[in-house]
């Protein structure tokens, strides 16, 4: 009984790694801009598109990220100028805006591409799996997603910590009036912060494109698993996201092998409910401030 | 100290003006659309009589929305929870009990799902469904439950905002997963249907009863000293607590007045129709239902009906020859109502009558501060110090 639930959580980091990747562009859209971006889903849903379509012009998951990451970080600018600036100070709002965005997004990319599925597969060097003694295979491009969720993280974090434009970010995340008075032009910020996480969405999508078929309705539960690892982890601290994932991912994995998918979800439901009655700004959610 | 007088003689001691419940001209039109549904049956068509019923209870599901969000300041994207488990009893009983006269193929006495799915019997658990008012009561009181257990958790910590629309979300997308995998229970992908709904004239004079009664409670709530407690909570929630007020209990009660009328809706939607499926109590039904309010104006009793009428009406008519436009439009709808339209249609065209009434929007603006800034002076007392203090 032992063994197999061991296997489960080692596999359990993939899933970890997928939370990772996915909620990191919605964890900085939301806590650095305060944007609850509704369309989360659907931008990682046009990356997981724009990997098809690279797929289908000859490239592979390598070249679909970049593309990914300036087509949808593209599209989150033009969003953020056309709608999202008007109305940074009613966060509820942005939330009904970005929702319809959303539906928009679903149409226009059921438009082009019609409504069927399209697969995208892994690159070649990642096919096939590698297997541990008395453990699952464990398939290389899993590894490929962990591997990527790391480099994400080190990313972002050396973005917002080790760059002017960081400083920047996390001066207006802090205080914005003060941010403001010292000359930091808060609306630029909140402008590149959408465009930075709408491409972080996209290159999750890319990633995400062949681990899942690819189609309209694809990004929802995407969306929905990220909220629920950013109001777990805390909102507003990258570690947050870590945290949130490894806990939502590790126990919806093991849960589910116990006993099935939608009682695994609910379990992982309660807990988080339980743990933000306990602490209700999040497991690391100190750097929130009225 | 004059101001303090006349003050007293206008507002009768209370020193608050209130609006009338329901102003004259409205009891009239509203008089009229009841008497106009009411014996729609006797001239219209079937299917636009159908289309009625359902409509009233949208009507009542968005009025629910309407009185967290519009009211209350608390934004659930899982109200279709409320709905779904309401409609899901009642829709179970109504199917089990056509069962008992309908055998199946197989001469079993349960729901086809259940066969299909491998049930000889019907579980004990829902043995007492055979009953359909204890059904109903179920639909009633569960729904109810649920609230306040989600209210007691949750803001008796403080969460709400976003965390508690996110929070809602998840509920109902759970909800949505689980009744599509315990298809044996839940008719699963396909939902319940096949049994012997009530789609008759006398239904549809008790669901416009019940409307009545919902858009009654809901403006007597709204206009009552609770109601303006909420209004308060909903614009500064930390304020009314250090007025004293419990701000957690105001809530939870909102909530499960709330959770309750969408679980009315629920149970008479699924006896009106004879369909109740996964989606109607999915998140995508919570969010559409959060477009109709916002589109009718929110903060107001009316608004959610004329929100639920316009869209879903438009819906019906427009989406056959729109077809997938009609998804495009309703998304522009959103982004439309949140960036121009912020009072919804009502709000807008309330500020439109008031604007002529009483000159611009400023000039309103201005003397309502006027009035708030004479009220506080009049408060304070004249010997405080920092009232008067010469430069």
């Amino acid at each position: 009984m032992l063994q197999p639930i061991i296997t489960q959580f080692l596999s359990g980091f993939s899933v970890v790694a997928i939370l990772v990747i996915a909620s990191l562009g919605l964890a900085i859209i939301f806590g650095v801009a305060g944007v609850i971006n509704m369309a989360h889903g659907e931008f990682i849903m046009v990356g997981a598109y724009v990997a098809a379509v690279v797929g289908q012009l000859g490239g592979n998951t390598f070249i679909a990220i970049p593309v990914a990451f300036v087509v949808v970080g593209l599209i989150g600018l033009a969003i953020e100028r056309g709608i999202i600036q008007w109305i940074y100070d009613r966060p509820l709002e942005t939330l009904l805006a970005t929702w319809g965005v959303g539906i928009g997004l679903q149409v226009i990319v059921k438009l082009i591409f019609g409504p069927e599925l399209y697969y995208v597969g892994a690159p070649k060097m990642l096919d096939g799996a590698f297997r541990m003694i008395g453990l699952l295979p464990f398939p290389y491009y899993r590894l490929f997603l962990i591997i990527l969720a790391i480099v994400m993280m080190a990313l972002t974090f050396y973005v917002i910590f080790k760059t002017d434009f960081g400083l920047k970010v996390r001066a207006v995340r802090r205080n914005r009036g003060i941010a403001g008075c010292l000359g930091v032009d808060t609306a630029k910020v909140d402008m590149m912060i959408f465009t930075f996480g709408s491409g972080l969405a996209g290159v999750a999508g890319a990633a995400l494109a062949p681990i899942k078929s690819v189609s309209p309705p694809m990004g929802f539960p995407y969306a929905v698993d990220s909220y629920m690892v950013l109001v777990l982890g805390g909102v507003g601290n990258l570690w947050g996201v870590v945290a949130g994932s490894t806990v939502i991912g590790e126990a919806e994995t093991v849960l589910s092998f116990l006993y099935n998918n939608v009682i695994g979800k609910l379990l992982v439901f309660l807990f988080i409910v339980i743990i933000i009655r306990v602490v209700p700004k999040g497991l690391f959610g100190y750097y929130e401030r009225r | 100290m004059e101001a303090r007088k006349k003050m007293a003689a206008a507002g009768g001691g209370a020193g608050i003006h209130r609006a009338p419940m329901i102003p004259l001209w409205a009891l009239v039109i509203g008089l009229g659309i009841v008497l106009a549904i009411g014996t729609y049956p006797y001239y219209g068509q079937a299917y636009v009589m159908s289309l009625l019923g359902k409509f009233l209870c949208y009507a009542i599901f968005a009025l629910s929305i309407d009185l967290i969000w519009g009211f209350a300041g608390i934004l659930s994207l899982g109200q279709a929870v409320y709905f779904g488990i309401g409609a899901y009893f009642v829709a179970l009983s109504l199917k089990i009990n056509y069962a008992l006269d309908h055998p199946t193929r197989y001469g079993g006495k349960i729901p086809d799902f259940m066969e299909w799915n491998g049930l000889t019997e019907l579980p004990g658990f829902m043995e007492p469904l055979v009953s359909l008012p204890f059904a109903i009561a179920m639909a009633l009181i569960v729904p109810t439950l649920f609230a306040f257990l989600f209210g007691v958790i949750t803001f008796k910590r403080h969460i709400y905002g976003v965390y508690c629309a996110v929070i809602t979300l998840a509920e109902s997308l759970i909800l949505q997963d689980g009744i599509i995998e315990y298809q044996a229970y839940t008719g699963g992908f396909n939902g319940i249907t096949d049994y012997s709904n009530y789609g008759n004239a006398s239904f549809l004079w008790f669901i416009l009863a019940i409307t009545v009664l919902c858009f009654i409670a809901g403006r007597l709530l709204t206009h009552s000293r609770v109601g303006t407690v909420l209004k308060s909570i909903r614009d500064n929630d930390v304020r009314a607590e250090f007025m004293g007020y419990n701000v957690a209990n105001y809530r939870i009660f909102v909530f499960c007045v709330s959770a309750f009328m969408a679980a009315a809706a629920g149970a008479m939607y699924a006896a009106w129709v004879g369909l109740v499926s996964f989606l109607d109590a999915g998140p995508v039904f919570s969010i559409e239902a959060v477009i109709w309010t916002a589109v009718g104006g929110r903060g107001t009793v009316i608004g959610p009906f004329v929100g639920a009428f316009l869209v879903k009406g438009a819906e019906f008519f427009l989406s056959g020859v729109l077809q997938w436009t009609w998804q495009l439009i309703m998304g522009g709808l959103f982004i439309f109502v949140v960036l121009v339209m912020r009072d919804g249609v009502v709000g807008t065209i309330a500020n439109w009558v008031r604007r002529r009434q009483k000159g611009s929007m400023a000039q309103i603006v201005e003397e309502a501060d006027q009035k708030a800034h004479d009220r506080q002076a009049d408060w304070r007392p004249e010997s405080a110090p920092g009232t008067t203090r010469e430069i």
